[in-house]
């Protein structure tokens, strides 16, 4: 009896695992962005950034969006004297640092050889609690401008730097939108290594979801303390993008309660949104899209309803243009895994111009090989 | 979004299918042994047995397994239209003394020494093959039930197709019995390496046969496996690629269970399929679906099956009172080879079917609706063509495709078309034991199709495996019955049904 009881709950464990696959990720997102450290309490507002480290006077965030807020607690028997650095920053970007009252404390940058690494000297008052905001002058306009979308590097790390110098060629770009599987595993060392040539190699920041591969290693939770989130939503120049968890070919409740509200707030304006295992996989007897196609259809005819302008995917390595209820849809899997052969398209990212007030204007496909 | 690679995999699916219906089966002698209380219940005639002892390819009077042997070739081999390297029973029947040597059943191969000492010379025939009584007129309709009978396209003699009468061996049923160690070994190393088993339980016919099917499998799996990796799925070749490697894990999962089953059978007495269905049944049911994407979890099941000579109409839906969530699917399968199911008698189950259904799905909580139709080909084959320890189960396999259209009513300006590769395999036994209104069968099985109620699996690739799960469906009397089913994916669906028929006594 007791090894049928046993085999009765390893069989619902299994059975539960299986029917929420990205919980524990769901879950673990809502920490993201929060940490403790000399006397310093950090909260990062909607998990836009992973703290690296916070203590003994300095806190290293890695920034998954342009526009990051903070709340920041110190102790009244803490030190002052912070140094603030930012990695994956937007070039260009400003640190402004105010109390609660309004009151602007002094900031002082930190010059860095790196353009997406940003650091600043910050007096922060003991006792009291600090707002602090990173972003690049501008982050508020509604004006036009041009990103581009990229995923799928995995094993083909060593040579990404080759579509981060095609990159560099265009000043137009203000930043990549990462679909999935940055890596081939996800490991620890895979990730920095990712991150080491992003910061040596491009000049514009990654912001990313993880993929399929990423969740390989202990279910992504290397990813979740050196990138961020997988599910998160953020907003530059007017354009809402919100980037989700599909990377076990479903959404989790909790993320789609999330959408929810991404979606009800940007309802009348340019909305953006991405995933790594696309909805519908636009070759149907290929089927790499969700494990369930009612779940897809439903996802889709959602984002419609709720005027989704763009939809970006990964995982397939190839290009695709099709629309999915009437969004025009990209998978733009050429970072450099194993291509999809027989489709005339090598690596490749996708420069795609939008505007707030525009929406969609263009998007192109932008070959590296 | 269709793709344009869909018929090219037709050719292929269309060999693989017909491989796997020609596979040869041979027969084996086995000895007799006392039956144990067990084995007598099992054969019970509250379990649809008869207390008459029967020739059936039972396993009561199984024991130690023989390999089959190979007749001499100097020996007169009658004409009986079928291209078997073994005789037909009511030959063997009718001249005994060709195909007995040293006291050795019917087919056992002498060369063996653990066979060569369990049967010392003089010891009589066994008494199942006493069984088979002079058949001079036998035919498929006068075989007994589960009994193979030729395999024809509408009863057309001498098909390609026509079986081997592997099963037909089994009548010669030798001792054979259940044993524990054989039945651990068949679970853990066994579901790796699957002629493991029976090979200890002294089955090396089995083995072999299991151990080829498994390689089979795995090499079906690298034939198409190695290419998508390469080719990183690409979109020009998937489809036959697709179907190769499905097909690969058919073969290794029928395999993997036909281990199971084959030192398992010896436990109880073999299900023979039944030999008429009723032309016309009814099913009302519910089903519980549970899936953190949808609303839906209670839903009212109904069903019907008309069966004429070649051609069986089915229809199915389930509602969800409550959520609104409406699925209906209609369509119909033609026989392309094998007996009807209203007159079975003789056949051993094996089959091949075209089908052609539509559907209807409408999800009014997610807002939209699917319209789309399947076409495919469905098949089953005996086990016991196999090897005769398998006797009483079955595989099936089936392949085809889907069209689908999505439509979102309202503001959405677009829907789409989409295509879906089907493809299920399964493995099965009958219930039924020949005596008494009692027959019906259960399979466990694999669906690869993504938009039913289970879906797929929600795993670290994505959304590519199907779902799993074990369906049943039985007559208790000549006009009630119960179908059940249960699958596992992303979500678990489970379906309980009670079944009435119709005109089942003809």
């Amino acid at each position: 009896m007791i090894r049928i009881g046993a085999m009765g709950v390893l069989s619902a464990l299994l059975m539960t695992g299986c029917l929420r696959p990205a919980e524990n990720r769901a879950v673990r997102d809502s920490k993201v962005g929060r940490a403790e450290g000399g006397g310093l309490s950090l909260e990062v507002e909607d998990g836009l950034a992973a703290v690296r480290s916070v203590g003994s006077g300095e806190v290293t965030l890695w920034g998954n969006a342009p526009v990051l807020t903070a709340r920041a607690t110190l102790d009244a028997d803490a030190t002052s004297e912070w140094v603030l650095t930012v990695r994956n920053a937007m070039p260009g970007a400003e640190l402004l640092a105010e109390l609660e009252d309004g009151e602007v404390l002094a900031v002082e940058s930190v010059p860095q050889v790196l353009p997406t690494v940003k650091a600043w000297r910050v007096g922060l008052r003991p006792g009291a609690v600090a707002k602090l905001r990173v972003a690049p002058p501008g982050w508020d306009s509604t004006a036009p401008f041009r990103f581009a979308a990229l995923a799928d590097v995995q094993e083909a790390l060593p040579r990404v730097g080759d579509i981060y110098a095609r990159l560099s060629k265009d000043d137009s770009l203000r930043f990549i939108l990462f679909s999935g599987d940055l890596t081939e595993t996800g490991t620890r060392e895979q990730l920095l290594e990712f991150q080491a040539r992003l910061e040596e190699g491009s000049p514009i920041p990654l912001y990313a979801t993880l993929g399929n591969h990423e969740i390989i290693s202990n279910d992504g939770d290397e990813y979740s303390a050196l990138v961020g989130r997988g599910s998160q939503s953020f907003v530059f120049q007017g354009v809402r993008f919100t980037v989700m968890d599909s990377s076990n070919g479903t959404l989790d409740p909790i993320v789609e309660e999330q959408l929810e509200g991404w979606l009800a707030s940007s309802r009348q304006g340019t909305h953006v949104v991405s995933m790594h295992v696309p909805p519908q996989d636009p070759v149907g007897l290929r089927g790499g899209g969700f494990a369930n196609r009612g779940e897809s259809a439903g996802l889709v005819g959602k984002l419609a309803r709720e005027g989704v302008d763009l939809t970006l995917y990964g995982h397939i390595h190839s290009y695709y243009s099709f629309t999915n209820a009437g969004i025009p849809a990209f998978i733009s899997g050429g970072g450099g895994a194993i291509p999809e052969t027989f489709d005339g398209v090598g690596r490749h990212y996708l420069a795609v111009d939008i505007g707030a007030n525009e929406g969609l204007r263009e998007a192109s496909l932008v070959r590296v090989d | 979004m269709l793709s344009a690679q869909s018929p090219r995999s037709w050719p292929l699916a269309l060999a693989l299918v017909g491989a796997f219906f020609v596979l040869p089966g041979r027969a084996q002698a086995q000895d007799p042994e006392p039956l144990s209380a067990f084995e007598l219940l099992a054969r019970s005639p509250q379990l649809g047995g008869s207390d008459i002892p029967r020739d059936l390819p039972g396993r009561a009077t199984v024991g130690t397994p023989r390999r089959p042997r190979m007749p001499d070739a100097s020996l007169p081999m009658p004409d009986l239209g079928m291209q078997s390297p073994l005789p037909a029973p009511e030959w063997r029947a009718a001249s005994p003394g060709l195909f007995m040597s040293k006291g050795e059943p019917v087919g056992a191969e002498a060369s063996s020494p653990e066979v060569a000492s369990a049967h010392p010379e003089g010891e009589p025939a066994s008494p199942s093959s006493e069984l088979l009584a002079p058949a001079s007129t036998a035919s498929a309709a006068d075989a007994p039930m589960g009994m193979p009978a030729p395999l024809t396209p509408h009863g057309v003699p001498n098909s390609p197709l026509s079986p081997v009468p592997a099963s037909t061996q089994a009548l010669l049923d030798s001792s054979r019995s259940f044993k524990v160690v054989p039945a651990a070994v068949a679970v853990v190393p066994g579901l790796l390496f699957h002629g493991l088993a029976p090979a200890l339980a002294g089955d090396g016919h089995t083995a072999r046969r299991l151990f080829a099917l498994e390689g089979t499998g795995l090499g079906l799996i690298a034939l198409g496996g190695v290419p998508i990796a390469l080719t990183g799925a690409s979109r020009r070749t998937i489809a036959p690629l697709y179907a190769v490697t499905l097909a690969g894990f058919s073969v290794f999962g029928i395999s993997a269970i036909a281990n199971l089953y084959s030192v398992a059978s010896p436990a109880f007495d073999p299900g023979v399929p039944a030999s008429s269905l009723p032309p016309l049944e009814f099913e009302m049911g519910y089903q519980y679906v549970s899936d953190t994407a949808f609303d839906y979890d209670h839903f009212v099941s109904l069903g019907a099956v008309a069966r004429f000579e070649e051609v069986k109409l089915e229809a199915t839906a389930r509602l969800s009172p409550n959520e609104g969530n409406t699925q209906v699917r209609m369509g119909g399968a033609y026989r392309l080879l094998g007996e009807p199911e209203r007159r079975r008698a003789g056949s051993d189950g094996s089959s091949l079917d075209a089908e052609l259904f539509g559907l209807f799905h409408r999800f009014p909580t997610e807002g939209f609706t699917v319209i789309g139709g399947d076409v495919g080909f469905r098949g089953r084959y005996a086990m016991s063509r196999v090897s005769p320890s398998l006797a009483g189960s079955f595989a099936e396999a089936s392949i085809g495709m889907a069209l689908q259209g999505y439509s979102y009513p309202g503001p959405v300006s677009d829907g789409n078309l989409h295509s879906q590769l089907l493809y299920s395999f399964g493995y099965g036994v009958w219930l039924g034991r020949g005596g008494g209104p009692f027959k019906g069968e259960a399979m466990l099985f694999y669906d690869h199709r993504k938009d039913g109620f289970a879906g797929g699996v929600r795993t670290l690739s994505g959304g590519v495996v199907g779902s799993f799960g074990l369906r049943a469906r039985a007559l208790l009397t000549e006009t009630w019955g119960v179908a059940g089913e249960f699958s596992a994916s992303g979500a678990l669906v489970g379906r309980l049904a009670l079944v009435y028929a119709l005109g089942g006594d003809e």
